[in-house]
């Protein structure tokens, strides 16, 4: 699962289409192809990857199929691969703050 | 996907879904979400209370410390479905945005369960706040249930000693 996540956010159009989702969820097919300079087609096949990596979730409403951002698998990605990491450089420069804070 | 679509998508602006798999059993996954005890694990050290019957009232906090929200239980269907609404109370600010829906699913997929948590009937412009919280908690509960630990991300049971 979370080879497909990095793969589904290795492409720029793919970020750009869950940054579109961030702004404004739900949106149809239609209105996702409106904000980019892409076929149709295009923007379909992007979505399906994001959909099969589970970033991209689908509602029916009527006809219209709403597209919705699902946040869940960048924050266990996030929790497994980059807090780790990230924090063992922010604890260090936390510490190094507040030394030089207590010698003023 | 889902045989029944309970909620009507009036506007997909408010709403907003939350989906993860999680290797256990429906009825495993069931007992997380509605367990106090098991349920601070996971949601910021935040417990919620209830006798989870259908049209019954429920209120999450630390009791005597923090009220983070509170509703009725729409509908309760153990170990598949739970509807709940949902008062957010954990800040003035929020306290303002009025009652919204959240609707909790879980389909067994192989081995795994597919839970959605779907939080719709937000206000155009609702306070992200109410919903924001949703990744951390689900990711949280994946790791409890398929790993048995706690996450230990900042925030992570910010009200676990607030009792």
């Amino acid at each position: 699962m979370d080879d497909d996540v990095f793969k589904a956010l290795a492409d720029p159009t793919r970020r750009q289409l869950l940054d579109a989702l961030h702004e404004s969820n739900g949106q149809t097919l239609s209105e996702l192809e409106a904000r980019f300079e892409m076929s149709r087609f295009g923007v379909m096949k992007h979505l399906k990857v994001l959909e099969g990596a589970g970033l991209v979730v689908t509602k029916k409403r009527g006809r219209e199929k709403l597209h919705f951002l699902n946040p869940v698998p960048i924050r266990t990605i996030y929790e497994r691969w980059v807090s780790k990491y990230a924090e063992s450089w922010a604890a260090p420069l936390n510490q190094l703050k507040q030394d030089l804070e207590k010698e003023e | 996907m889902n045989e029944r679509e309970p909620w009507e998508v009036v506007d997909g602006r408010a709403m907003a879904v939350f989906e993860i798999y999680i290797k256990t059993t429906p009825e495993k996954l069931w007992e997380a979400i509605t367990d106090p005890e098991l349920r601070s694990k996971y949601s910021f050290g935040v417990r919620v209370e209830s006798d989870w019957a259908p049209g019954s009232a429920y209120s999450s906090g630390v009791p005597g410390a923090v009220e983070i929200a509170a509703g009725e239980n729409l509908e309760v269907d153990p170990p598949r479905r739970l509807v709940q609404t949902f008062q957010a109370l954990w800040s003035e600010g929020v306290k303002g945005e009025g009652t919204s829906r959240v609707t909790w699913e879980i389909e067994p997929v192989g081995t795994s369960c597919r839970l959605a948590v779907t939080h719709d009937q937000l206000h155009e412009g609702a306070n992200s706040e109410l919903f924001g919280g949703w990744p951390m908690i689900l990711s949280g509960l994946k790791t409890l249930l398929e790993t048995g630990e706690l996450l230990d991300t900042p925030g992570s049971l910010r009200y676990s000693n607030a009792s």
